[in-house]
């Protein structure tokens, strides 16, 4: 009995503590899945002896609900641990919705505090708002993290207001630089990004600086919130006398007959961990603890 | 009875592995990328402002098929497009179809001086943060939308249509409603 009962449980806790502290890379390793898969088929040989001994009726199908329940269990994790995707962090611009792969639709709000935050839309499911809270999707878990995004205005000497596209980017109409690009300055990893400002034949470099190295770069310790450097160029990538300018608390700049501003917020990103398959577990634990009241 | 006991666990293990694992296997596109991904879905609602001040909303249009037309006065495919919609407003303005022409990210100074030089007459609103732009993921300019009376997507257009196909857009939305 010990030997059905001992692995059983330890397989089932095994499998528990990936829903407990998801996304921990060892349970993608396979020593991890062997170990619960040996433990699973050790269970399951166990059974099948405790089941042949057994002399009443009940004691046979609490030893199937163990065996089974644990074989659900460790499914679970195995499928997880073999076949399921790396953790990510899914990136999206303001209004776009990104098809995640075995997950559904992430939808990103407009801005970062709307009503609608990041909304998860999956075939058959109400929508679901992800927060910074995790939430369980079955076989993810999922949760809102925060990261610098910078928004753009660019304007003329007059002060009308012009146009920002992003031909490179996630969304072609957008004010809203995502910074996934990086690139080291004088030592200092920054990250960047670039737009375009089609009525004026202007590409402009944007790269963003934190509070730190703003006032490093800019000799200010007084520089608060960063700042964003503003790099012109024409259409044809050439660099442009005067082009280069540095905005500072979302200050607005003058670079190669442009008026430019950027300001530094802050925009969800959705981390995507996957874990065994919530309803799976749960069934197989209920198995496995009502097999165990039973035969004990 | 009991001998099926341990056939029963199998079939009942074997149907949870195919359950635990099939999703895994199944693979969809990276994005909903385009305008085109809107349709079937509510069509966004924001307050902006028109090119003389006022404020505008889509909700005034609820009855009627809205044809939203995203554009820009550097955009030539834009330019182009224009008079043949102002065509389409005069033509089924009568018929509940109203045509808006929605600036991206240009000043109400600039829009209003590019609207005037083509003799546009529909409502030309300002939409500064390119809000519509982001949110049917417009693919680049002139970028077309076309809502139903209960203000649900009914297609989007990549890139400027011809009268025609502004027509035919149009009869699709109202045999949808």
């Amino acid at each position: 009995m010990t030997r059905l009962i001992g692995p059983a449980l330890v397989a089932g806790a095994a499998v528990c503590i990936e829903l407990i502290l998801p996304g921990e890379a060892v349970y993608h390793s396979g020593w991890y899945n062997v170990a619960i898969a040996a433990l699973v088929i050790v269970a399951v040989v166990s059974a099948r002896g405790v089941f042949t001994r057994a002399k009443t009726l009940r004691s046979r199908w609490a030893t199937v609900a163990v065996a089974a329940g644990t074989i659900a269990v460790g499914l679970a994790g195995v499928a997880n641990g073999l076949f399921a995707p790396d953790n990510r962090n899914v990136v999206g611009a303001p209004g776009q919705r990104v098809r995640v792969e075995s997950l559904g639709t992430l939808s990103f709000p407009l801005r970062n505090g709307d009503a609608t935050a990041v909304t998860l839309e999956r075939p058959l499911h109400a929508p679901v708002q992800i927060g910074a809270r995790r939430h369980n999707s079955g076989s993810f878990m999922l949760r809102t993290l925060p990261r610098d995004v910078v928004y753009v205005e660019a304007r003329d000497l007059h002060g009308g207001r012009l146009t920002v596209t992003q031909p490179q980017g996630a969304v072609f109409l957008s004010p809203v630089l995502l910074m996934q690009q990086h690139q080291a300055i004088v030592g200092v990893d920054v990250p960047f990004d670039s737009f375009n400002v089609p009525s004026a034949a202007r590409v402009v470099k944007a790269i963003l600086f934190n509070p730190q190295q703003a006032a490093a770069f800019l000799h200010d310790p007084s520089v608060a919130g960063g700042a964003v450097l503003f790099a012109v160029d024409d259409e044809n990538d050439r660099p442009l006398p005067h082009g280069i300018a540095m905005s500072a608390g979302g200050r607005e700049v003058s670079a190669a007959n442009l008026r430019l501003r950027g300001e530094i917020e802050s925009y969800p990103q959705v981390e995507v961990v996957s874990t065994p398959n919530l309803v799976v577990v749960l069934i197989g634990l209920l198995l496995l603890a009502g097999g165990l009241i039973a035969l004990i | 009875m009991q001998r099926y006991l341990p056939w029963a666990a199998v079939i009942v293990v074997l149907a949870v592995a195919a359950a635990v694992a099939t999703p895994y296997f199944f693979s969809q596109p990276a994005n909903v990328s385009g305008p085109s991904g809107a349709a079937g879905r509510p069509a966004p609602v924001f307050t902006l402002r028109d090119d003389l001040g006022r404020s505008v909303s889509l909700r005034q249009y609820r009855g009627s098929i809205v044809v939203m037309n995203l554009w820009a006065s550097w955009c030539p495919p834009c330019r182009a497009e224009m008079p043949d919609l102002q065509k389409l407003a005069d033509a089924d303005g009568p018929r509940g179809i109203a045509v808006i022409g929605i600036n991206e990210g240009e000043s109400p100074q600039r829009a209003r001086a590019f609207a005037g030089s083509l003799r546009i007459r529909f409502p030309i609103w300002i939409d500064s943060s390119e809000q519509y732009g982001r949110t049917y993921t417009a693919l680049g300019l002139p970028t077309t939308v076309i809502v139903d009376r209960k203000g649900i997507v009914v297609r989007g257009f990549d890139g400027a249509l011809t009268l025609d196909e502004m027509r035919a857009a149009v009869a699709a939305a109202t045999h949808s409603t």
